[in-house]
């Protein structure tokens, strides 16, 4: 009944060790210019076998849940941290569970949760919309099997996937399709981000071998299926990066004087901290919530979702946003991490699509 | 669960099924049909009124009498002693069947006072009032508020005067709940003006039928009476009915202060949650004709997303108190986003209607949301202000500095009074 709570807090601490240690602010400018640390990510595999954690045991995981994942998703968040994390075990791995394709889940999972294998999920093209309906490339059988054409953009982690799971249209209607590095006619361009901290590249296709991944046509379920999940896994991300801006600002409220004071100690500061805290006690609760409800695949999880989906976008665009005020001038400034939360959080909020999509979301899954 | 609790909630199933009705399931909500009103006060008529109150003092008596009056109190007063987990298990299951409403006796009386006079009271008063309390026969108000002490209560200036074996107590209290219906009140009074202030107050259990006591209702901006005004000319107090020592009063109201039952998980039932379901206000927008309006939906999906958040919270807190873990923040956080949602939930109300909730058509569950949109500014105001709640999330949980001033220090006489007098 205590929710595995002691368990929960242990895993907390060794990612939060993990990465002080391995991606501190000096690694996260680093990785900035020259992407992800690979010997960092391989330590996460060897040594806390984090990308196995939430997948099944028969393919190599170590089976336990999304309550599990949020925690260390929380922590990566909180850190800024670079890896190919979110984009391999979060979009492609539960891409491939949702697919109910045996054999892709036994050839391809075992390498992600080993870690050897950096996989991406390309879904969204031009139009940057991660509804299935809307995807225009396109798949065609030809004598060699499948093959695809067409461009997809804002694929995270897409100019070092090893793998790369693609949604296209086939005759039957939008498909998942699995393509591997390196395959002919493939093409990866790196795009500026905001976020200098999440990579995102333009994949283009032009009549790239490709395998089927589940049943022909039925991409527009699974994606639904990810995309709840990938809420609820950003959530996580979002819930963390919230709260390491609290901290920030709630420690530079204490030891920073003005007029003779400590700035924290004037009610429009201090106010500003609570309403800070409010929201991150409440993204936190409906992450955590949303992940158990998944976990015990209960009916409300849709809801849950969503619902994590939108407070943890708001609270962690407003706690970034009054974390820069709080700091005044040198939370302007570049060598200040503050703007490197700001600009996850505008990130993250807008992803899948933003206030535009998520709020017709929630009321969708409420049946409204 | 451990085993001594899995005995508790079989022998708690028991009583409640030899004593209540299961709770119904909530009939399929149809437009038009059954009450519309949405009442976050009571608007009781006083027959109504009186007819509730003896049900909730008859349900008490059978709670106590069957060992589930005070669960968590000592044996020697009536007390169960067993553990606030217990209560919360109790509460919790109790939530599942149909029984009257206590809240007239427990919030107060029975969630803050008892625990109060058994940690600081004298050995008649323990005897005398903690078993009555319990079994349903003596309620409790809460005598501290004054209209010149409101967020700042321990500048309160009703005195108390020592005489032989007893106090004369002059003053005024305000915003007291539940006065009308009590026979006992936890007063706060200023015994040394010339200490600062918390340490010049002391408090006492006063008569609620001694002569001086004089209790006036006090109409709210909704039209309502919620709360009485509680005027004290020369009431006599014995020196038995002083609750901690003297000139220790401020120690004696935080153990109440302490003790205010948390909310957590009963604010997701009620009329008002029921008129704010996602079903009901999809109902609204669709017989108001804004089903499609783009900017009203947005409304109402920030406004359903910070209302399930809230949800989300409590149910977590709730999980972790049921489990023994100590709760953070959460319960200032759930109060503070209650206030919130309803504030919003009205005025998102008020938009859907337009000119249907400034006069009455007579249409059914229109005009009747007006009953919330005059309650909700109450909800920024009670049990603290928005303002101390966001003092004490900063301060305890975030660890700020307080805001440094004289009136911790001065002489309770000499601090600047409003309107300038002292």
């Amino acid at each position: 009944m205590n929710d595995g709570k002691e368990e929960l807090d242990e895993l907390r601490e060794a990612v939060r060790e993990f990465l002080a240690a391995k991606s501190p602010a000096s690694a996260v400018r680093a990785a900035m210019d020259t992407g992800y640390d690979p010997a960092v990510w391989d330590q996460m595999a060897r040594q806390l076998r984090l990308p196995g954690l939430a997948l099944p045991s028969e393919f190599g995981g170590d089976g336990f849940g999304l309550t599990e994942l949020e925690v260390v998703l929380e922590e990566m968040g909180a850190a800024l941290a670079c890896s190919p994390f979110f984009a391999t075990v979060v979009l492609a791995a539960q891409a491939l569970l949702a697919s109910a394709d045996e054999a892709a889940c036994a050839r391809y999972l075992p390498g992600i949760a080993a870690g050897r294998t950096i996989a991406a999920l390309a879904a969204a093209e031009g139009n940057a919309s991660w509804d299935p309906a809307m995807v225009a490339a396109r798949a065609e059988r030809t004598a060699a099997g499948w093959a695809l054409s067409g461009k997809k953009s804002f694929v995270i982690d897409g100019a070092i996937a090893d793998l790369v799971l693609v949604v296209a249209r086939s005759t039957a209607g939008p498909s998942l399709f699995a393509v591997d590095r390196g395959a002919s006619g493939l093409r990866a361009e790196p795009m500026t981000t905001l976020d200098p901290t999440r990579a995102m590249a333009v994949l283009t296709f032009d009549q790239v071998p490709a395998v089927l991944v589940g049943t022909e046509g039925r991409a527009g379920a699974l994606m639904s299926r990810v995309l709840d999940l990938a809420c609820v896994a950003l959530a996580a991300e979002q819930a963390g990066g919230a709260r390491r801006c609290l901290e920030m600002s709630a420690s530079y409220a204490g030891t920073r004087f003005q007029f003779g004071r400590p700035i924290g100690s004037f009610q429009a500061v201090k106010h500003k901290c609570a309403d800070m805290l409010v929201r991150v006690e409440l993204a936190e609760a409906t992450a955590r919530e949303a992940a158990r409800l998944a976990d015990e695949a209960a009916a409300e999880f849709a809801v849950a979702a969503a619902t994590a989906h939108i407070c943890c976008s708001q609270a962690y665009l407003f706690a970034a946003a009054e974390n820069i005020q709080v700091h005044g001038g040198i939370g302007f400034t570049w060598e200040h991490p503050a703007h490197l939360y700001f600009r996850r959080a505008k990130s993250c909020e807008l992803l899948f699509g933003g206030p535009a999509v998520y709020h017709e979301r929630l009321l969708d899954r409420l049946g409204i | 669960m451990p085993d001594d609790l899995l005995q508790f909630t079989r022998e708690v199933r028991e009583f409640l099924d030899a004593h209540a009705p299961r709770a119904a399931e909530r009939a399929a909500f149809r437009w038009g049909e059954g009450d519309d009103r949405v009442a976050y006060f009571g608007a009781d008529p006083p027959e109504v009124e009186e007819r509730k109150l003896r049900a909730a003092r008859d349900w008490q008596r059978t709670r106590y009498s069957s060992g589930f009056g005070w669960i968590s109190g000592p044996p020697e007063y009536g007390g169960r002693g067993l553990t606030p987990v217990h209560e919360l298990v109790y509460d919790g299951i109790e939530s599942e069947y149909d029984v009257p409403d206590t809240g007239t006796l427990s919030v107060i009386g029975l969630g803050m006072i008892g625990p109060t006079i058994l940690a600081h009271g004298q050995q008649p008063a323990k005897d005398r009032y903690l078993p009555a309390m319990y079994r349903g026969d003596v309620i409790a108000c809460q005598l501290f508020s004054e209209p010149e002490a409101g967020s700042d209560l321990a500048s309160l200036q009703t005195r108390a005067v020592p005489g032989p074996g007893e106090w004369i107590l002059d003053g005024q209290k305000v915003w007291t709940s539940v006065a009308q219906h009590s026979q006992i009140g936890m007063a706060l009074c200023r015994t040394d003006p010339d200490a600062p202030k918390h340490k010049g107050i002391t408090a006492f259990l006063v008569d609620m039928s001694a002569p001086g006591v004089d209790v006036r209702p006090l109409r709210q901006m909704s039209g309502g009476s919620d709360f009485n005004e509680v005027f004290l000319s020369g009431v006599r107090v014995p020196d038995d009915h002083r609750l901690g020592e003297v000139n220790g009063g401020w120690r004696v109201a935080l153990t109440t202060l302490m003790n205010e039952r948390a909310t957590v998980g009963s604010e997701g039932s009620g009329p008002v949650a029921e008129a704010l379901s996602p079903e009901r206000l999809s109902a609204l927008m669709r017989a108001t004709w804004t089903w499609d309006d783009r900017a009203l939906r947005r409304d109402l999906s920030e406004l359903l997303a910070d209302m399930m958040a809230t949800g989300y919270l409590n149910a977590r807190a709730f999980r972790r108190m049921q489990a023994g873990v100590a709760p953070g923040p959460e319960m200032s956080v759930a109060k503070l986003m209650y206030a919130q949602n309803l504030t919003r939930a009205a005025h998102f109300t008020s938009r859907v209607l337009g000119p249907l909730i400034i006069a009455d058509t007579g249409e059914w569950g229109t005009y009747a949301w007006t009953e919330l949109l005059l309650a909700t500014p109450a909800l920024r105001i009670l049990g603290g202000t928005e303002e101390i709640m966001k003092n004490i999330l900063a301060e305890r949980v975030l660890g700020l500095p307080k805001e440094p001033g004289i009136d911790t220090t001065s002489p309770f006489r000499a601090l600047p009074k409003s309107g300038g007098t002292s």
